[in-house]
């Protein structure tokens, strides 16, 4: 800008996004006839502006989080599903954080509405009012032994289990159920891909990350108290879901 | 077009008369430029220019004293250019509102409107947007990208109006500074 300019940065871009009030607006359109560094810092904000739309074709990681029964949840996903449920007692910053270094080009940006759907079939399966989730989920960035794993694991139905030897089998590396078990103890989208329907050969419940008694709840809540036992069963209560 | 005169200050030297035929010669193409610059569209920019002199014979503007053909020129054309650029916005903000539930292995829609940026272009644009802090970050996003108001976006962001505003506002600069030599690039392709 000029020496005897008075128009600062912002004023040129109020201007470009039409957030400039009627007067303060119409000087400066007067103004850009007269100086040309305020003209050109007009056009690259046009530019800037028309550009918006690389980042609509684009990928892109919307979250949100909301009150569960488990705590605070957060759920993240791409423009082609969800790719993060968690519940880990983590900060908003860790969590985005962990985003930002799985998906190191898309922008990472809270939720305006999008995700308002998957927090609602979440609420239902809680309240025992949902046995089946629909959505899609990206399973975009993961090896391809964990994508089988997980697909695998998703063809389990509402209160149905498989071992871990049983979706070894399915994916056909029958002697990998320890690498199996690695890669549901890795499962990014928990609940919706649900690694607590695998359990041992032996009738034990094998592991679950975040705490054994969530894999006990959600079992609890899929009406297979066959698979626990009764001092589990009062964990599954202090978590308020009986 | 009509050989209509009017009066326009230059400087010290007083009024003078300049014929609305020569307005076209000494300004059309400066003014062009500009609205080119504005809306990456030289097709556009040809339409709107030619409207500026319909519109000067229609309407001849209220010259008062110490006015300027080439401001009002100016005046005029910028103000349709920030229509155009302000149309596109409801337009695209509509559309990425319709996307709002998530979309399997979603296609880019035909009515989608062309950024004109080179591929290479278009990841520069989305990877500076993913490298602002996150506050700036989600504040752009909700305005520029998805053109949610203020006030829902103070709600999301759990801040004031101001504030997200100014998230905006920081943001943006930002990027302008950052991709300012893409636009000059570019315009070589």
């Amino acid at each position: 800008m000029t020496g005897n300019c008075t128009y600062r940065d912002e004023d040129v871009l109020a201007w470009v996004l039409g957030d400039a009030d009627g007067s303060r607006g119409d000087d400066l359109t007067l103004h850009l006839a007269e100086c040309s560094s305020c003209r050109e810092r007009a056009e690259e904000y046009c530019a800037l502006d028309r550009s918006a739309g690389a980042c609509r074709e684009g990928a892109v990681i919307r979250w949100r989080a909301f009150q569960s029964p488990f705590g605070k949840m957060r759920i993240a996903a791409s423009r082609k599903g969800l790719v993060e449920l968690t519940w880990r007692p983590l900060d908003d910053d860790a969590f985005v954080c962990g985003l930002e270094g799985r998906f190191r080009k898309a922008p990472v940006v809270c939720d305006c509405g999008q995700l308002e759907a998957v927090e609602e079939q979440l609420h239902e399966y809680f309240d025992a009012r949902r046995t089946r989730f629909e959505l899609p989920v990206d399973f975009g960035g993961l090896t391809d032994f964990q994508r089988a794993v997980l697909t695998a694991a998703s063809g389990l139905g509402f209160g149905e289990v498989a071992t871990y030897t049983d979706i070894a089998r399915r994916i056909g590396r029958p002697r990998a159920s320890r690498a199996v078990g690695n890669a549901l103890g890795r499962n990014p989208v928990a609940i919706v891909v649900p690694c607590h329907r695998v359990v041992r050969s032996d009738g034990s419940l094998g592991g679950y990350t975040g705490g054994l008694r969530y894999k006990e709840a959600l079992l609890d809540i899929e009406g297979r108290q066959d698979l626990l036992d009764l001092e589990e069963l009062e964990l599954g209560g202090e978590l308020g879901l009986r | 077009m009509e050989s209509l005169t009017l009066t326009e200050q230059r400087g010290g030297a007083g009024p003078i008369q300049v014929p609305v035929d020569d307005w076209a010669t000494r300004y059309g193409d400066e003014i062009e430029r500009h609205v080119t610059r504005m809306l990456g569209s030289i097709d556009e920019a040809r339409d709107i220019v030619q409207e500026l002199w319909v519109t000067a014979l229609r309407v001849p503007p209220d010259w008062g004293e110490g006015s300027n053909i080439r401001a009002w020129l100016y005046r005029v054309a910028t103000r349709r250019a920030l229509d155009v650029l302000s149309a596109r916005r409801r337009h695209d903000g509509l559309l990425e509102a319709r996307s709002r539930e998530l979309e399997p292995d979603r296609l880019p829609r035909p009515d989608e409107v062309i950024h004109g940026l080179s591929d290479e272009g278009a990841d520069l644009v989305r990877t500076r947007v993913a490298e602002l802090p996150s506050k700036q970050r989600d504040a752009v996003w909700l305005r520029w990208i998805e053109g949610v108001d203020y006030e829902t976006i103070a709600e999301r962001l759990d801040c004031t109006q101001d504030a997200a505003r100014a998230n905006v506002y920081q943001g943006l600069k930002r990027l302008r500074r950052e991709l300012a030599g893409l636009w000059k690039e570019e315009a070589l392709r």
